[in-house]
């Protein structure tokens, strides 16, 4: 039934996906307390985006 | 450990407490471990339910629902869920972190009628959704099964 559904993302989209996801899971595994994990996935969050927008930069004159 | 050490060599009768200590250690850690192994067999089962058992809800919710996001839109885009009948050391790879989610990964197999279409970025993108998903699961069982030995989680 899911199959059916495609989804159509663009990378960016799916790379900010990703990347709040995991900052979810990791903000709530590793913090307690509610403000601290908020903190921590916001940071988690900027990081995950700036670092793999600076990849895709970096790589952006060897992909032609 | 070393408070115990001191007591023992001052009085003899802290030192008969203490080897008490020492002979009933073993029998009571030994059933924490059990118990520890069992949570976090149960949190890579279904995730998040090793959290669960510990009452920890904010965290196996979270759990739950994060690797359940990554699965769905996994197979949504059609991310290839490796079989164990991979052959290559890469299919073998993938097949144990696919297999990290658990039953989700049964879920994953059957969802996935149409099969992987890897051809396009999105098949691509799905592949590694589902494999993040299996190897988050894993951290978190492995959390939930330190918290349930008394480490600080």
């Amino acid at each position: 039934m899911i199959a059916t559904i495609a989804l159509t993302l663009s990378h960016f989209q799916a790379m900010t996906l990703f990347a709040l996801l995991i900052s979810i899971a990791f903000g709530f595994l590793s913090r307690r307390r509610t403000s601290d994990r908020v903190k921590y996935i916001i940071w988690s969050l900027f990081l995950f985006l700036l670092i793999g927008v600076g990849i895709g930069w970096a790589m952006y004159p060897f992909s032609r | 450990m070393s408070e115990e050490a001191t007591t023992d060599t001052t009085t003899g009768l802290a030192a008969g407490t203490a080897t008490a200590d020492v002979a009933t250690a073993p029998a009571h850690q030994q059933g924490n471990e059990i118990l520890a192994i069992v949570i976090g067999l149960a949190g890579w089962l279904v995730p998040g339910l090793g959290h669960a058992l510990q009452k920890m809800w904010g965290r196996a919710l979270a759990c739950f629902l994060t690797v359940g996001a990554l699965v769905f839109l996994g197979v949504g885009m059609r991310g290839n869920v490796f079989g164990s009948e991979g052959g290559d050391a890469f299919g073998m790879l993938g097949y144990v972190a696919d297999l990290g989610t658990g039953s989700f990964y049964f879920a994953a197999r059957a969802l996935e009628t149409q099969g992987s279409d890897v051809a396009h970025a999105e098949g691509d993108y799905g592949t590694r959704f589902l494999a993040a998903a299996g190897v988050l699961n894993l951290l978190a069982a492995l959390h939930a099964y330190e918290a349930a030995r008394g480490r600080k989680a």
